[in-house]
Formats: C-alpha cells, sequence, structure tokens
C-alpha cells in the first residue's frame, strides 16, 4: 500500500468510527476521531499538491499556512478542541462542527465519504 | 508588552455577535513572561460553527499584533459559565477587555480585588521595618503598593489588582510572614 492508499485507508477508518461514536453519543471519542480523519486527509491533500507528507504537527501547521490557508484554518480551528478532548466534555455541536471540516478537506482530495 | 495589549485597545473587526474579547491567563499577570496569548472571544448565542469561525477570524488579527503564539477559546454566555469550563474563574476574575480596556469583571458590575491578610507579628523588628519598606517605598522610591496601584486597607490587610498577584504573593514569601489570599468581587 502506498503513502495516498494508506491515508485514504486511515482518513476513513477514523470517519467512519467518528461516526459510531458520534451515534454512541460518545462526543468525546467522536471529536478526536473526527480530527484524525481531518489530519490523514490534510496530509493527503498535502502529498497530492507537493508530493509528500508533513511529518510531525508542526510540520504540518508550517506547510499548510504557507502553501494551504484555507486547509490550515481548519486545523487552526479544531485542533485546540483535540487537544482538550482529555480534560473537557466535548458535545453534540462540536462534533459535528469537525466532522464537517473533516469533510470539506476529503472532498477536496476527491475521497468519497 | 504583551500585558499592555488590553490597555491599548487595539481595533479589531468584529461583528456584532462579539459581546467581549477578553485576554486571559498568564499574558495579563505582571511579571510574567508569557509563552502565549490566551484570548476568550464571548459571543451571543450563536451556532457554534458560527463563533469558531468568527474566532478564527479574530485570531487572525490578533496574530498581527503580538510575536507569542495566540491561543483563541469562544465561548456564548452558557458556555462561559459551564462547570466544564475550567477557564471560567480566569476569565470572569482576572479577564480583560481587549474591547474596553478594563477588567472584564466590570461587564458585570463587578471589580476584581486580591485581598493579602497577613501578620507580621513572628518578625523581627528590623525584617518589620523591611516589610513595610517593601510595601510602601523609601527615601522617595515607589513600594510594591503604589507602584502597582494597591492599597493598604488596614494594618495587616493590603488590597491589589488581580495582575499584580504573584509579584505581591512571590515578595511577602520572601519574609516567610503567615499570609492568605482571598479573591473579591466588589459591586
Amino acid at each position: 500500500m502506498n503513502k495516498e492508499e494508506t491515508l485514504i485507508k486511515a482518513g476513513k477508518e477514523y470517519f467512519y468510527s467518528g461516526n459510531d461514536e458520534f451515534n454512541k453519543e460518545r462526543y468525546n471519542s467522536a471529536v478526536v476521531l473526527y480530527f484524525k480523519a481531518l489530519i490523514s486527509f490534510s496530509d493527503l491533500y498535502v502529498l497530492q499538491k507537493t508530493g509528500d507528507t508533513p511529518s510531525s504537527h508542526n510540520d504540518r501547521f508550517n506547510i499548510t499556512k504557507r502553501k494551504f490557508p484555507e486547509v490550515y484554518n481548519l486545523l487552526d480551528k479544531d485542533f485546540p478542541f483535540y487537544q482538550s478532548s482529555y480534560v473537557q466534555i466535548m458535545n453534540k455541536e462540536l462534533a459535528e462542527v469537525i466532522k464537517d471540516d473533516a469533510k470539506i478537506v476529503a472532498e477536496k482530495t476527491n475521497t468519497k465519504l | 508588552m504583551m500585558q499592555k495589549l488590553w490597555l491599548k485597545k487595539p481595533i479589531l473587526n468584529y461583528s456584532k455577535d462579539v459581546l467581549d474579547i477578553v485576554q486571559f491567563g498568564s499574558s495579563v499577570e505582571e511579571g510574567k513572561t508569557p509563552n502565549d496569548l490566551d484570548i476568550a472571544v464571548i459571543f451571543n448565542k450563536i451556532p457554534l460553527k458560527e463563533q469558531l469561525n468568527q474566532a478564527q477570524e479574530i485570531k487572525k488579527q490578533l496574530e498581527k499584533l503580538v510575536e507569542i503564539s495566540v491561543h483563541i477559546n469562544s465561548f456564548d454566555l452558557y458556555g462561559l459559565f459551564d462547570s466544564s469550563n475550567f477557564a471560567k474563574e480566569s476569565i470572569l476574575f482576572s479577564g480583560k477587555s481587549i474591547i474596553h480596556g478594563d477588567d472584564f469583571a466590570k461587564r458585570f458590575g463587578f471589580s476584581p480585588k486580591i485581598q493579602i491578610y497577613y501578620s507580621l507579628e513572628k518578625l523581627k523588628k528590623k525584617d518589620k521595618i523591611r516589610f513595610n519598606y517593601m510595601l510602601n517605598g523609601r527615601g522617595g522610591e515607589y513600594g510594591l503598593l503604589r507602584g502597582h496601584k494597591g492599597e493598604l486597607l488596614k494594618p495587616g490587610l493590603i488590597e491589589i489588582n488581580p495582575q499584580s498577584e504573584s509579584i505581591f504573593v512571590n515578595s511577602i514569601k520572601g519574609y516567610k510572614v503567615d499570609f492568605r489570599v482571598k479573591r473579591v468581587l466588589i459591586g
């Protein structure tokens, strides 16, 4: 499996697992999984556009900020919730927001969910 | 200086959905070197998605004004007071309104103050004198109270602004006196 296939598989798996948790009203888990899906699809987008993938969160933020601000904006907006998901209670509305953002980036990569 | 950002009342573009933009955390504390700028954007009751998008636009504007990273949190009033909001006390008590250039608590009609009760009983006479010099100054030099707009309410009790708490507490600790700190909202 190459990098692109791996990212598509991982992104879809996180997204659908997010749906499972969402449907069970486990919103903290759903937020984490939707954000991970968002990351996979963002990396896939970077790979499709540049031929390479980020090696860390810092690298990811730097590359997207410089080259793909519309993706950076979503990552930067949602990252604090991923970080605080260990210590704060997440709600349905927030999970829906991050789910939508993962979908937006998936669409940019032509990945069907 | 970072600590003065709220005092500068920078001109920011934001919608009428924004009730206030509050600087809080270590960046408003005197004597601290913050690693980041904590900001809470307080909204009217609007959808979360809209809150986050608007907060992101405000963050971009703030990032142009400071050299450290900006951490933005968005709340409506229900979210601000929610028990799961661990930053609630810091925002309400020590937060500074960037829109109004004043304590955020004043939006609710309260003035936040720190009251420090202390006893010099166990100190030697020379240390009592040094302690009083520290608070009140000596020979024309400002003491902590004048320098940080604090007030001696009565012997053994001073009242200061929240942002000066660590400066006073650290200075008092140096004298090994018994003291206790009380946070009050004065109406």
